[in-house]
């Protein structure tokens, strides 16, 4: 059995919020993990408390909370990311290269 | 409608606004109204003949034909404003005393605008000199905020407020919208304004609101019996210790602190994360500090303080004030910082290129003590599991409770 | 929510309105008899009266899950007694405290007069309470349609509650509207009339584009323009500016006991007045222009006047009209210079003028006074202009009745130039004074507080 990094998706309609989970491959979406390391908000949040020059160049921010220790912990122990996890952790510097896992 | 019956003089809407030659305008003001109202009488009886020439039933009550009366009556007063006074219901009511008997009531006193509620009344605004020396201050003078609201007179909050306003007024300015300035012109006859005097030293003296206001906090509600020996001095510090529970400080401890009130009082002010703190786990609470603590100027206690143990070193006195704010907005400045760069240092910004958004990455802790035994912690990040959202409940509240600027 | 807040005769009910109805409720209401009823009794009187007033808009069971028994209340403190005394007075001998002759017995917190304070947090009531909005039910729809925003956000929700520090706006006109003297029949006419001319020109204007005919008529006018141009410079300058004057009064010293009809006429005059002398100076660029670059025009020009002389005057008249074309050029930022000091520029002028032994007559005839008079006249005109496509009475004047009920409370900071204001926090007692506005007394506020408190 594979363990995976990959989102679980909460919030409501047209309104997604993921949770980012360490989670048996074929277990179900929002059953429950071995773990929750993250959260991730893909809605864009417009920045706040801007003067105006800011505002001009400032863009909008995605919002994500990770538990950076135990990302690295479970990649070394073997847990593929999923795509999008990937590339979030890519962004975080935490998983490195293409963002397809070898299967 | 009611015929307009007009007997004092009328609103010139750009009184406020002039200086000295309104008297030449005004003279000729106040002879129009007297040709109208030597007749009231005389309009409201043509009124009615029309009235009865029509054909439909006339909805009139009694208690409408005394409201009418009254309105053409007393309250004709109440129509149009004065400029530079109040015009409320109650002043009708003194102005009946006064005819009838009493003649010192008729003073010029502070006036409810609600004729039974004598415990709210109708506060000064800011005038429009005084407004525009605040933002003057603050942003060409670069004075801070504190300084601006001690001599002034007008609370901190006020002056940032001040501020705000100011710049978007300029703004909107700039860009064409438009304004109200006949309305605000005539909210401000009609409303006390707080002047700008030509000595701020006047504004502080008769400032526009109190700005050391103390907060009553909700530990001093219940009252507490707690008996203290006769020989014991007890004083405001002891009192916040009862109040939240906390035991009495040694007596080193209060030795220590009677030889300088002033720098205990700065150390709490200047750290107020650090004031101690009595209780466990959710019940955690600082401990209730003292009254110079916790009012918004404390730095004002310390000058009046050292004036007292000096009094004939004017400028000695002058300059350790000038001395101590100038510590304190360091002081400030670099809790400010300091907060700032925690903040920053939990978040990790990537701004990939490929991309046209930031993604904010903030560090947080998945361990035994964040997430609980059972996983369902309320620090831990994530959605709960086996939690239901009630959301769609009745009677949850959806609209939003805060706009970020 | 019930459709309509009715202001009933037979039944007072106070409401946040300023209507004459209401008004007149407010001088005739008392207090509620309380001998010989109940305490049940009292309190439902209560309670009733002042639910009327505060949040009748508000459902009741919405209202008592808002109510706190928890009242917020502030004490003003002296830094002068902090300093001479650490409070060990207060419990000194056998705790009662030393007996201070001079001190005088603090007065009590009304804290039962701010039964109603968690309600003041409503964006509904911020509205009305910052005079934007002439009830709280029209406030309500103003959120409703979209005409506020809070910290620069369009908000719809009439029930949001403001946070310490948000900043919210409604949009000027609409408050011109809510605030403003309503327009009588013939204002509503002549609305009408105009508003059918524009669309009957905007039409015409479309065909003459099609048809490209358009410059004919624009050379006609002109031509006529030129013509009363003609005639006007061979007028005396000092007559025309005594006219001017003699209207600038006429105008200031009028108030509503004059018709508006014939108030409306004397401004127009004073208007055209205006423009013949700007079009004497030949910046035939300002003529055409809105109000405002008129204005700015004037002033300029009266700038000028005073040291223009015989010799000089072609060269310094190149100026005045490069300096009106540079306002008409860029008005927002010229007017905002004019703005801030419209008077300063003319008494400028003034002085320039008096300090010239050989200035022009017209200007040295010019006493302060007069100079003031045609300032405001000018301002007046400028800011308050007649627009029969407004929805209110023009030029805009307060509706009646409305000083009745103009107060602001402290815990709101309002900037009535653009209709914004700041919720500072939320409303307080202190000793002697309450901030939430209630017409009730003491006595019906406690016992709707006690109502509330569900102990009944």
């Amino acid at each position: 059995m594979v363990v995976r990094i990959r989102l679980a998706r909460f919030g409501n309609k047209r309104q997604p919020f993921y949770n980012i989970v360490v989670a048996q491959a074929r277990s179900a979406r929002n059953s429950k993990p071995l773990e929750v390391i993250g959260t991730y908000n893909p809605v864009p949040q417009r920045p706040t408390n801007l003067s105006d020059e800011e505002a001009r160049t400032a863009r909008p921010i995605k919002e994500i909370s990770l538990d950076q220790s135990r990302a690295k912990y479970w990649i070394g122990v073997g847990a593929q990311p999923s795509d999008t996890v990937w590339r979030l952790l890519g962004l975080a510097g935490i998983a490195e290269g293409k963002s397809k896992a070898p299967r | 409608m009611p015929p307009r019956v007009q007997n004092h003089p009328v609103v010139n809407s750009l009184l406020p606004y002039l200086s000295s030659p309104s008297t030449s305008s005004s003279s000729t003001i106040s002879k129009i109204p007297t040709k109208y109202s030597s007749s009231p009488s005389l309009q409201s009886t043509s009124r009615q003949t029309c009235r009865s020439f029509s054909s439909t039933v006339a909805a009139r009550t009694k208690l409408r034909t005394e409201m009418f009366a009254w309105l053409n009556g007393e309250g004709a007063a109440l129509k149009t404003h004065v400029p530079g006074s109040n015009n409320y219901v109650s002043q009708l009511r003194n102005k009946r005393r006064a005819v009838e008997g009493d003649e010192e009531e008729e003073g010029r006193r502070i006036v409810p605008p609600f004729p039974l509620n004598p415990n709210f009344l109708s506060q000064p605004i800011l005038s429009e000199e005084l407004r525009d020396a605040i933002y003057d201050r603050v942003v060409n003078q670069k004075q801070s905020v504190r300084v601006v609201s001690v001599d002034l007179g007008v609370d901190m909050r006020r002056v940032g407020a001040v501020v705000r306003l100011v710049e978007l007024e300029k703004r909107q300015k700039q860009q064409g919208k438009s304004m109200a300035l006949p309305y605000a012109r005539a909210i401000h006859e009609m409303v006390p304004t707080t002047p700008l005097y030509r000595n701020f030293r006047d504004n502080r003296i008769n400032p526009h609101e109190s700005i050391n206001d103390l907060p009553v906090h909700r530990l001093t509600d219940p009252q507490i019996f707690y008996p203290v020996s006769e020989s014991c001095q007890f004083n405001r510090v002891d009192a916040g210790r009862v109040f939240s529970a906390a035991p009495a400080l040694e007596n080193k401890q209060v030795v220590k602190n009677a030889a300088n009130p002033t720098e205990v009082i700065s150390r709490i002010t200047r750290n107020p994360s650090r004031i101690e703190k009595i209780g466990k786990g959710e019940d955690e609470q600082q401990v209730l500090q003292p009254a110079d603590a916790r009012i918004p100027h404390p730095h004002l206690v310390a000058h009046e303080r050292y004036r007292l143990s000096n009094p004939n070193e004017r400028r000695e006195v002058m300059n350790a004030y000038k001395q101590r704010i100038r510590e304190e907005e360091n002081a400030e400045k670099e809790r400010k910082r300091i907060a700032k760069e925690l903040r920053e240092r939990q978040i990790t910004r990537v701004q990939p290129e490929s991309s046209r958004f930031e993604f904010r990455f903030k560090d947080v802790v998945v361990s035994k003590e964040t997430t609980g035994t059972n996983g369902r912690g309320a620090q831990a990040p994530g959605r709960r599991y086996g939690v239901p959202s009630y959301d769609r409940k009745k009677g949850q509240v959806k609209i939003p409770t805060r706009v970020e600027v | 929510m019930r459709n309509r807040a009715t202001t009933p005769l037979n039944r007072p009910k106070i409401r946040q309105s300023w209507s004459k109805y209401n008004l007149f409720n407010l001088q005739r209401l008392r207090n509620p008899p309380t001998s010989n009823r109940t305490f049940f009794q009292q309190k439902w009187t209560a309670k009733s009266m002042a639910r009327a007033y505060h949040g009748e808009q508000v459902r009741e069971s919405q209202w008592a899950r808002m109510f706190s028994r928890r009242i917020r209340s502030v004490v003003p403190m002296n830094p002068l007694s902090l300093a001479q005394d650490d409070g060990s007075g207060v419990s000194a001998g056998r705790g009662a405290g030393l007996e201070n002759p001079r001190e005088r017995p603090s007065r009590l917190t009304p804290f039962s007069q701010m039964t109603f304070a968690p309600l003041e947090r409503r964006l509904d009531v911020a509205i009305f309470r910052a005079m934007f909005a002439s009830s709280a039910r029209q406030a309500r729809q103003f959120v409703v349609h979209g005409a506020v925003t809070v910290n620069g956000k369009k908000m719809r929700y009439p029930g949001y509650l403001l946070n310490p520090g948000d900043l919210f706006q409604v949009e000027p006109e609409r408050v011109m509207f809510a605030t403003g003297a309503p327009k009588d029949k013939h204002e509503r006419r002549e609305g009408r009339v105009t508003r059918k001319k524009m669309a009957q020109s905007q039409e015409a204007e479309a065909e003459a584009q099609e048809e490209g005919a358009a410059e004919g008529s624009g050379e006609k006018k002109e031509s006529t323009s030129q013509e009363q141009d003609k005639q006007n410079e061979n007028a005396d300058p000092r007559e025309t500016l005594k006219a001017l004057l003699a209207q600038a009064k006429n105008i200031i010293a009028d108030s509503k006991d004059v018709l508006p009809a014939k108030r409306k006429q004397e401004l127009r005059g004073f208007q055209k007045a205006v423009k013949r002398v700007l079009s004497r100076a030949e910046s035939s660029t300002v003529l055409a222009d809105s109000l405002e670059s008129q204005f700015s025009g004037l002033i300029t020009l009266l700038k000028a006047k005073p040291a223009e002389k015989g010799d000089t005057k072609r060269s310094k008249r190149d100026q005045s009209s490069s300096k009106t074309t540079n306002v008409s050029e860029s008005t927002p930022s010229s007017t905002t210079a004019n703005d801030n000091q419209p008077g300063e520029a003319l008494t400028e002028a003034f002085r320039q003028a008096a300090e010239n032994p050989e200035a022009e007559v017209d200007t040295s005839e010019l006493t302060d006074e007069e100079f003031d008079v045609l300032k405001q006249a000018l301002v007046q005109m400028r800011d308050n202009p007649i627009d029969s496509t407004k929805p209110y009475a023009t030029p805009w004047r307060p509706r009646d009745y409305m000083s009745a009920f103009a107060f602001i409370p402290r815990y709101l900071e309002v900037n009535h130039n653009i209709c914004a204001a700041v919720y500072l926090r939320h409303p307080v007692a202190r000793p002697g004074f309450s901030e939430v506005p209630t017409p009730f007394s003491e006595q019906v506020g406690t016992a709707a507080f006690t109502w509330y408190l569900r102990r009944r």
